[in-house]
């Protein structure tokens, strides 16, 4: 599978402290979100996969490469590390430039490429500034300016929003969406989970080095079955609908909501529900939309996890 | 590859030579290399001053003399003698006394103190009464002297302490130094191979030390012929192996570089402590002389010693098992001993190849 990126029951101890445990993982191209508390084993995993780290167990392959041949992986791989230290006496633009030329670049094709990606991050007026003399959301976005620099096919983010103001977010983000909708493979690693909802194709969740659960959102939602599935139906008569929706056996609560205005249910079977919601005669109440309550990440990441540490 | 290789070397070399040259934690290797030029400068200084002043001396004399003229003095002689053959001395001191004659009974005596000179040699005269009592002279400059006294001070100091010293400052921090800086992950995110980072390191290293040390050495050889007259210097460096031995001191710096470095950065990836194995290898290298003869062959300094143009000769009276560490007791031919660190190198080159590939980046355990 030369497509993908593979984890085959991989393990990571460091002496005696567990990293990662048994962890099997086949990633597809999008943006792919990692999600857990400290200490889950997010930056591990993503260590592991870059070959920083090597596995104590198991075997890893990054679109077919191996971890111990970064001659090739980081020709397709591009990572930014949460590692806030930079070579020495470096200005922005010789971070970029002196990277490319350790992979060989002609020095003229290095320069034109650095330029380019420090324009990518809206870095070109400090980009002949020292590095030591940046603020910290400046050094964040000339990390990125360096993983995204040889426009690689996998692009592994440690946290890449830290340190960035709302606008630079927003471009950040849009660049990862625009990246993953041309098949790079995105790898973001995330306390915030409102962004992870935003823009995640799928994620891993992580618990004390295991992976809990991983996928598309709302499938792992579905896997969920201690949890009942809330559902959020906007009408303008809820009690009446509520019910008539208590006749159908699928639902086993219902609260009205705050403003009056709409009904939230919670099922234990959601397609029999929809089912059922289809076959009731309404007797005129108008619903405006129904929605899942419940199968975003937070909601995910609060039943499997718990709510430690985690910025909503 | 091989062009992508070298290519990535020369990346690698130009982060790496303009991080060495100016890190202020690689300060003191300058202070450590600029130490035996400033002995040698302070060396000339103190000669030519005795050059000119015995080059004075040999000018205020009445008549020119020669080196026989000052060797014909002997005790015992009268002022009268001394004065045929020397002339009126330039510089004269004399005053009055004090001399025991017996058990508490002492008499007057007039004491005078001469002082001549050839243009090289000083003679120094003392009499009592109108006899000399002593006849001194002080040789001038002496080649052979001083030729041993820089190969002292190549193989005692700059050897084994300053190039020691200086490539431990350098190439242990090549890895090490990054690690402690967390910036190593910059080189392994790179797709460069580890092997070819390694060589571009330790190239960087050898080229920063070459130039550092050798620059050291030659400045060395330019203080020590300093004081020489052209003469003297034409002499020496033309017709008594001079040119030849400061190629030799050239070549065995950077030898010493190559091997040391090769050491140094091994030593810098497998160990976090670089207290332990500096200790263990200057330990290894001062004692070269008193290990088996097959041991001694993975050192640095056996083949280095063994290259050195000029043996020095053992200071009178010294204990043999101390003799030990000035004499080579079994040197090997140039070519072997050449290939000798080339090879003992390339072996600790390759055990840190496979050391470089295994490395991980975990500076929280740091």
């Amino acid at each position: 599978m030369n497509d993908r990126i593979i984890f085959e029951d991989v393990s990571k101890f460091y002496g005696e402290i567990l990293g990662v445990n048994r962890v099997n993982l086949s990633i597809p191209p999008g943006v792919t979100s990692l999600v857990g508390p400290n200490g889950s084993g997010k930056t591990t995993l993503m260590n592991l996969m870059t070959g920083l780290v090597r596995p104590s167990r198991g075997r890893i392959q990054v679109l077919g490469y191996t971890t111990d041949d970064p001659e090739n992986l980081f020709r397709v791989v591009g990572y930014c590390t949460q590692f806030d230290a930079f070579p020495k006496g470096l200005t922005g633009f010789q971070f970029i430039y002196s990277y490319l030329c350790l992979s060989g670049m002609p020095l003229a094709d290095a320069e034109r490429t650095a330029r380019q990606a420090i324009e990518r991050v809206n870095m070109v007026e400090a980009a002949s500034r020292k590095v030591a003399g940046y603020s910290k959301g400046m050094r964040q976005r000339i990390r990125l300016a360096q993983a995204l620099a040889h426009n690689p096919k996998v692009i592994v983010l440690d946290e890449p929003l830290n340190g960035l103001d709302p606008l630079a977010r927003a471009e950040m983000i849009a660049l990862f969406r625009t990246s993953a909708a041309q098949g790079s493979y995105v790898i973001i690693s995330s306390h915030i989970l409102h962004e992870v909802d935003a823009i995640s194709d799928q994620v891993i969740l992580l618990s004390n080095g295991y992976v809990v659960a991983e996928g598309q959102i709302q499938s792992v939602r579905k896997e969920i079955q201690e949890h009942p599935t809330q559902i959020l139906i906007r009408c303008d008569r809820p009690r009446e609908l509520a019910a008539k929706l208590f006749e159908a056996e699928s639902t086993i609560e219902a609260s009205i909501h705050k403003d009056g205005q709409g009904l939230l249910l919670k099922t234990r079977d959601a397609d029999r529900f929809y089912l059922a919601m289809n076959q009731l005669a309404l007797n005129g109440i108008h619903i405006e939309s129904i929605a899942p309550a419940d199968d975003d990440v937070l909601s995910v990441y609060e039943y499997l996890i718990g709510n430690e540490e985690v910025i909503r | 590859m091989t062009r992508l290789w070298w290519a990535q070397i020369k990346a690698v070399v130009r982060l790496e030579l303009k991080k060495t040259f100016v890190a202020k934690r690689g300060l003191w290797i300058y202070a450590v290399a600029a130490l035996p030029v400033l002995l040698f400068i302070a060396y000339a200084v103190a000669m030519s001053n005795e050059q000119h002043k015995t080059v004075k001396l040999a000018r205020d004399s009445q008549k020119p003399l020669s080196y026989q003229d000052l060797l014909a003095i002997k005790s015992g002689m009268a002022r009268n003698e001394v004065l045929a053959i020397l002339g009126k001395p330039p510089v004269n001191f004399h005053w009055s006394g004090r001399r025991p004659t017996g058990p508490g009974a002492d008499e007057e005596v007039f004491r005078e103190d001469y002082q001549y000179s050839d243009g090289q040699n000083d003679l120094y005269i003392s009499l009592a009464d109108g006899k000399v009592e002593s006849a001194h002279i002080r040789e001038g400059y002496n080649l052979g002297q001083d030729a041993f006294m820089f190969a002292g001070v190549f193989q005692f100091f700059f050897l084994r302490l300053a190039v020691f010293f200086g490539c431990l400052g350098i190439f242990m921090n090549l890895f090490r130094g990054e690690v402690l800086d967390k910036s190593l992950h910059f080189y392994f995110l790179a797709p460069i191979r580890r092997e070819v980072l390694m060589a571009g390191k330790f190239l960087a290293g050898l080229l920063a030390t070459c130039t550092i040390f050798v620059t050291s050495e030659v400045l060395q050889t330019l203080a020590f012929l300093w004081h020489f007259n052209p003469h003297m210097r034409d002499v020496y460096l033309f017709h008594n192996h001079g040119l030849e031995h400061a190629a030799i001191y050239v070549g065995v710096t950077m030898l010493a570089c190559l091997g040391y470095g090769a050491f140094f950065l091994g030593a810098g990836m497998l160990f976090r402590n670089p207290i332990i194995p500096t200790a263990a290898v200057l330990f290894w290298e001062w004692f070269n002389p008193f290990l088996p003869a097959l041991l001694k062959q993975f050192s640095v300094i056996y083949y280095l010693k063994s290259l050195c143009p000029v043996e020095i000769p053992l200071p009178p009276g010294m204990p043999g098992l101390f003799a030990l560490l000035f004499s080579n007791a079994d040197p090997i031919s140039a070519p072997l001993a050449i290939l000798g660190i080339i090879v003992v190198a390339g072996i600790v080159l390759a055990v840190s190849g496979a050391q470089v590939r295994r490395m991980e980046i975990n500076y929280t355990s740091e």
